[in-house]
């Protein structure tokens, strides 16, 4: 695994105005960076990467299976009790998911360390699936990078089966894909499932989540007063189970994707749980929750509310004393404890590795660098190879 | 050596001249001058009675074809929760009360179906049409569709339409109200970092 320096392609700016990708820098900061890329071996992807990634969502199932089962825990994960039988329910009727992101420290020779879980609404997927994979055609048309070089990254082809196989599952030729006003990065990752959605010979309509409507039939409905069937949402479970229409969610027989019972697989109250049921497994780190903290050896741990996007309220901590604090207004359904275990730098970065899983299939990697060891929004985006 | 990255992607679809942005809500026309060669004849009638007079063999098709775009016009046709929302969209005495197992709300009278392929009785195509009366309305005296396409000037009655002309419309209801959802971002927003680019994502 290196990091290697490179040219930027010249007129990309335009390339990415004509494909839509708008939000590639914010208020002068890049975000998409191609001034350097990571190269990988093919080893070093299958063994520490793509094989963890599908082990490690295994295992993940299996504690929402048993989180599905027991009250106890479900209220320990903070799913509102007039959920806890609806998540149970889809998880049992086995409700089809589309796509998650596991989120690994990984340096190219020990093995990648799981930090978390974005099974509801990760982000990064346009520039993953389909902006990075273009960057790589370029460059090898342009004999920048051997022509030998390859991608992880068969995410693009395995959305548009996917989103086939979920409306086939439902028996329908529609759905309805939303996200909030006032966010060109959430609404560029929707545009881009729709995208696959067409693609995949479906009709895809828009719909902010602001704009949906509670109808007479008791299902939701979009802008111009269509009954919504089934719902892709880029909108955490955790906020929709705590609104005004939540008491709706259920009665509107909404298709949900993501399913009701990602809640749990999302929520980071899975990192204990985990530890629990398989301790010492190369690819996790110890998590505790706070009545277990003693149990914790670690002197130095980050704290992690339960519920948080984008590193938002995370604090590293030494002896107890906080080391340095990402603000945010996360937190009041309480945290889990993980041991600190360091990103890998690159030169001054920090970086972090994205794993995509669509449904349980490991489907390509996103590389993100931060000059702060905790990873926030305005992370550059940076594309990888793959080569011997 | 089985490549890990996707194998094709259908540029043409992923490119784009504009920012994504929602789909326009509003009046949509029917580009009819473009000619190609899967499109069919479909013409318009007020009732099976006027479908009948035109294809006295087709009495049957017509009639049936008729009861069935009415059944479509009451599952898909726009819907409001007073006469008076109703009739200054469509214009007065155009509208009628219902009440079914989607809710009770005004909507207008079906004014016309689009039949096709009347001949091969057990392959018939059809489609509701409304139009409007009210002077306050850009569909007045003009064929539209339940989704708001506009079939042009109500006096036409024969056209060549794509096949999807006469794929079946969403069903529509009448919203009791909006804006149950969103409200745990307004009230976490202040924090959005460099606030813009970042969503809900993570």
């Amino acid at each position: 695994m290196f990091r290697i320096a490179s040219a930027p392609r010249k007129g990309w700016q335009q390339k990415a105005k004509d494909f839509g990708f708008t939000f590639h820098s914010m208020y002068g900061e890049p975000y998409w960076d191609e001034s350097a890329y990571y190269q990988f071996t093919l080893q070093q992807i299958e063994s520490d990467l793509e094989s963890p990634t599908e082990e490690v969502h295994q295992m993940c199932l299996q504690v929402v299976d048993e989180v599905c089962k027991s009250e106890e825990l479900l209220e320990r994960f903070q799913i509102p009790k007039a959920f806890w039988q609806p998540v149970a329910d889809s998880w049992k009727n086995a409700d089809p998911s589309l796509y998650s992101r596991l989120d690994f420290a990984y340096n190219g020779k020990l093995p990648a360390k799981l930090y978390e879980n974005n099974a509801d609404t990760p982000t990064s997927l346009y520039e993953s699936g389909f902006w990075q994979w273009l960057w790589l055609q370029d460059q090898v048309d342009t004999n920048k990078v051997s022509r030998h070089s390859d991608q992880f990254n068969s995410l693009q082809e395995k959305l548009i089966e996917r989103l086939s196989q979920i409306a086939d599952h439902y028996q329908v030729n529609q759905i309805h894909f939303s996200s909030c006003q006032d966010t060109i990065e959430d609404r560029g990752t929707v545009q881009y499932l729709q995208d696959c959605a067409a693609e995949s010979g479906l009709d895809a309509p828009f719909v902010f989540i602001e704009e949906i409507g509670l109808g007479e039939s008791g299902r939701f409905t979009d802008a111009r007063d269509h009954e919504i069937v089934s719902l892709f949402k880029l909108y955490p479970w955790e906020f929709m189970q705590r609104e005004e229409f939540s008491e709706h969610i259920v009665g509107s027989q909404t298709n949900w994707i993501e399913p009701l019972w990602k809640s749990v697989l999302s929520n980071k109250a899975l990192m204990p749980m985990l530890w629990k049921s398989f301790k010492n497994h190369p690819n996790l780190l110890p998590a505790y929750f706070e009545h277990e903290l003693a149990q914790c050896e670690h002197t130095k741990i980050v704290k992690k509310p339960i519920f948080s996007r984008e590193g938002a309220n995370v604090s590293i901590l030494e002896n107890g004393k906080p080391l340095l604090t990402a603000q945010g207004p996360y937190g009041e359904e309480g945290f889990i404890y993980q041991a600190y275990s360091e990103l890998p730098r690159f030169e001054n970065n920090y970086t972090l590795i994205g794993s995509w899983l669509v449904n349980d299939q490991a489907a390509g990697i996103s590389v993100r660098e931060d000059t702060s060891p905790i990873t926030q929004d305005m992370s550059r985006y940076l594309p990888h190879i793959i080569l011997g | 050596m089985t490549r890990k990255r996707s194998a094709h992607i259908n540029l043409n679809r992923m490119r784009k001249h504009f920012s994504p942005k929602p789909l326009a809500i509003g009046v949509a026309s029917v580009f009819l001058a473009a000619c190609s060669s899967d499109r069919q004849d479909a013409v318009v009638y007020n009732n099976a009675d006027d479908c009948a007079q035109d294809n006295p063999e087709q009495r049957q098709a017509c009639e049936t074809a008729y009861q069935q775009a009415l059944a479509e016009a009451e599952r898909t046709g726009p819907k409001y929760s007073t006469q008076s929302d109703c009739e200054s969209e469509f214009g007065s005495n155009q509208c009628r009360y219902v009440n079914n197992s989607s809710g009770s709300f005004f909507m207008p009278f079906m004014a016309g179906y689009m039949v096709s392929n009347l001949l091969s009785p057990n392959r018939y195509m059809y489609q509701p049409l409304f139009s409007s009366y009210s002077p306050y309305s850009p569909y007045r005296y003009r064929w539209m569709t339940a989704d708001g396409l506009d079939y042009g000037d109500i006096r036409k009655r024969k056209y060549r339409v794509p096949p999807d002309a006469f794929k079946a419309k969403p069903s529509a209801t009448r919203t009791i109200k909006r804006g149950g959802f969103g409200s745990s971002v307004r009230a976490k927003s202040s924090w959005g970092s460099k606030s813009g680019k970042s969503g809900w994502g993570g």
